[in-house]
């Protein structure tokens, strides 16, 4: 039970993950490309992107992550995406032409980019999918009760004289 | 707090503060509480608006081509411009989270002359649907369908989502942050397939290049671009101005005491809108350290998420257009011509061509989406804006309410958008459009001297910019003015 209650954690990031790998072979179907090698490249992206995402719920559930900070965040995907592109390299790419050195410092450094429209899409998805959760799955109810208190702290401002 | 605008404390606190902060001849504003600010490292933040305006032409577009044609050195005015905005809209955003008002009222406060120059620059610049092209026409690439229908029915579905909107911010605000979260994530993809360490250690190091400006960038062709493309790093125009009202609306700082726009269809169950801002005690400590929790939430706003997701993007398509030119040598030639959509149909031909996957599309869909993002911001915008000042400023407006004038500006530009699209030219009459252009860089000069002014008069001496700040913003007007007045003096053209 308690792993399924972590894997529903997994859920909103791993959807990111994988909808972020699938973009550009998806697009490259809708242009014309052998849909076997589209397909290919976008399942060898989406696949570990997708692992990576959900993992990233599931640290945020257990408190090793904290929710709606960057900092972790970007080091977790300076490490993350260079893995996952390398991967991707590696059953459906061209190579890494100018050395494993150079390729792995450039991807980490997109990893931060990565990390950046990653973490935002997160925290628009989680709360809602806590939500649902919630009254079946403690984890969620615990996570959700970290959002809500965020959430309390804004809605309070708002409630203040407008006289 | 400056005691000499404000009646002394009573020993026991009454439950409603009568204390007030006189700022300007316009009302004195009442001593309310300020809320507590969130955790200062929490992502949601009314940014999304400002990087929806701010990630456009400039980023994708104007400054991937002047790296491809006078070398990666030439970004060191990028970082200049990026690096401006940012303390632009830190300053920016205390003045409207220290009272809950917009820059606008503030401007008003100083000099009312100075706020109605923003209302007839804003109708000026802002009406014309131009913005909306390139996105349009980057879709036709990729679907076939007419730029024009395209265009047009944005437009009027932009109009009919802002009228049937509960709160326009709480559902601008998840569209924007969805399309940037995408934008973001794809560029990123992108960029890691196509782009190289080389390609973009060469962009990075050329930030640095201080002072780096070629002989041919110093010449009528090009130095008016190099201006417009400063002008253009990050939020152009008055969109920094129009961040104060998203801020209040999002209910930072002082804001909390505001309430928010409606859509047109639940105008009637809009709250009763104060006339003017509030200000907290700042000679209590514990509303100090609350206001110092505030300026830190912002500050991260606008360094990692602004600056941040403004220089991300803008490298990911410097790689990308510099991985265009590895691939076909000829796109330089195209860029240099003043045909924007053939140089992005180029560039996107380029990447196409690498062969492993057609990321030609991509950037092409890119394009398309930064053209959404730009007319669902500007659009909201403009209309929140001149709403804003019209509502406080022009007797009688009040009647009508905030959520009846929004929705006289969003269809008013429009229906102007549609006429223009169907019958006239979209940037706006060729003979004005150097006026437009001048005004837009025009009015961000304008507003570095009117945050000085703001920040500095009408806000209490505790929480007034520190002295660097000030001299950053300082600079700020002298970059935008000195370089625009360069141009057209030495050049005879503005902004290109």
């Amino acid at each position: 039970m308690e792993r399924r209650h972590s894997f529903e954690l997994a859920l909103p990031g791993a959807s990111i993950g994988a909808v972020a790998g699938a973009m550009a072979g998806g697009l490259t179907l809708v242009a014309g490309a052998p849909t076997g090698l589209a397909a290919q490249a976008a399942l060898a992206l989406a696949t570990p992107l997708a692992l990576f995402g959900g993992l990233f719920g599931v640290l945020v559930g257990h408190g090793v992550l904290r929710p709606g900070t960057f900092g972790p965040a970007g080091l977790y995907w300076m490490a993350a995406f260079p893995l996952s592109r390398v991967l991707q390299e590696s059953v459906a790419g061209v190579g890494m032409n100018d050395g494993v050195l150079p390729f792995l410092a450039y991807q980490a450094m997109v990893g931060l980019g990565f990390a950046i429209g990653f973490v935002w899409l997160h925290e628009r998805f989680m709360p809602y999918w806590l939500s649902r959760r919630a009254a079946v799955n403690p984890l969620a109810a615990e996570l959700l009760g970290v959002y809500v208190r965020y959430a309390t702290t804004v809605r309070a401002g708002k409630k203040g004289s407008r006289r | 707090m400056d005691t000499s605008n404000t009646p002394p404390a009573t020993a026991t606190p009454p439950v409603e503060d009568q204390r007030v902060w006189k700022a300007g001849r316009l009302e004195p504003m009442p001593i309310r509480k300020l809320p507590d600010a969130p955790p200062s490292v929490h992502v949601l933040g009314p940014t999304v608006f400002l990087v929806a305006l701010g990630v456009g032409m400039g980023e994708s577009y104007m400054w991937p081509r002047l790296v491809l044609l006078f070398g990666p050195e030439i970004r060191w005015l990028f970082l200049i411009g990026v690096t401006l905005q940012a303390v632009v809209m830190l300053e920016m955003a205390r003045y409207a989270m220290a009272t809950g008002e917009s820059i606008f009222s503030g401007a008003a406060r100083v000099f009312k002359p100075l706020m109605w120059f923003f209302f007839v620059v804003a109708v000026a610049v802002y009406i014309w649907p131009g913005h909306l092209s390139a996105g349009a026409a980057a879709f036709e690439e990729i679907t076939g369908i007419p730029w024009m229908v395209t265009a047009i029915v944005g437009l009027v579905f932009v109009g009919v989502v802002f009228t049937l909107a509960k709160v326009i911010y709480n559902l601008l605000e998840v569209a924007l942050s969805l399309l940037i979260g995408t934008l973001v994530l794809g560029t990123a993809v992108v960029a890691a397939m196509v782009g190289s360490w080389s390609d973009v250690v060469t962009t990075i190091t050329g930030m640095f290049s201080f002072g780096y400006l070629p002989p041919e960038a110093l010449s009528a062709a090009w130095f008016p671009v190099i201006v417009g493309a400063c002008a253009f790093a990050g939020p152009s125009g008055m969109q920094q101005m129009w961040y104060t009202l998203h801020l209040r609306d999002s209910g930072a700082g002082m804001g909390a005491h505001q309430p928010q726009i409606r859509g047109l269809r639940h105008a009637g169950e809009e709250e009763e809108r104060p006339a003017r801002g509030f200000m907290f005690d700042t000679s209590d400590p514990a509303e100090m350290a609350k206001w110092k929790g505030w300026r830190r939430w912002v500050t991260f706003d606008a360094l990692l998420l602004f600056w941040g997701i403004t220089m991300l993007v803008t490298i990911s398509f410097t790689v990308i257009a510099q991985a265009a030119v590895r691939i076909d040598p000829g796109v330089r030639t195209v860029i240099q011509g003043d045909d924007r959509e053939v140089a992005l149909t180029a560039m996107s031909n380029a990447v196409s061509s690498a062969g492993s996957s057609v990321l030609g599309v991509v950037f092409l869909g890119f394009i398309a989406l930064i053209g959404l993002n730009a007319t669902l911001g500007l659009f909201d915008s403009f209309s929140r804006g001149q709403a804003d000042m019209t509502f406080h400023f022009i007797p009688g407006a009040k009647k009508l309410g905030m959520s009846k004038l929004y929705a006289i500006f969003l269809w008013g530009v429009i229906l102007f958008g549609i006429l223009i699209l169907l019958f006239g030219p979209a940037d706006g009459p060729s003979g004005i459009l150097d006026t437009l252009a001048f005004l837009s860089t025009f009015a961000m000069g304008a507003y570095c001297v009117t945050l000085l002014l703001v920040n500095n008069r009408m806000l209490p001496k505790p929480i007034r910019p520190r002295w660097w700040s000030n001299v950053i913003i300082g600079f700020g007007a002298v970059f935008y003015l000195g370089m625009l007045f360069y141009s057209l003096f030495a050049y005879g053209v503005v902004v290109g």
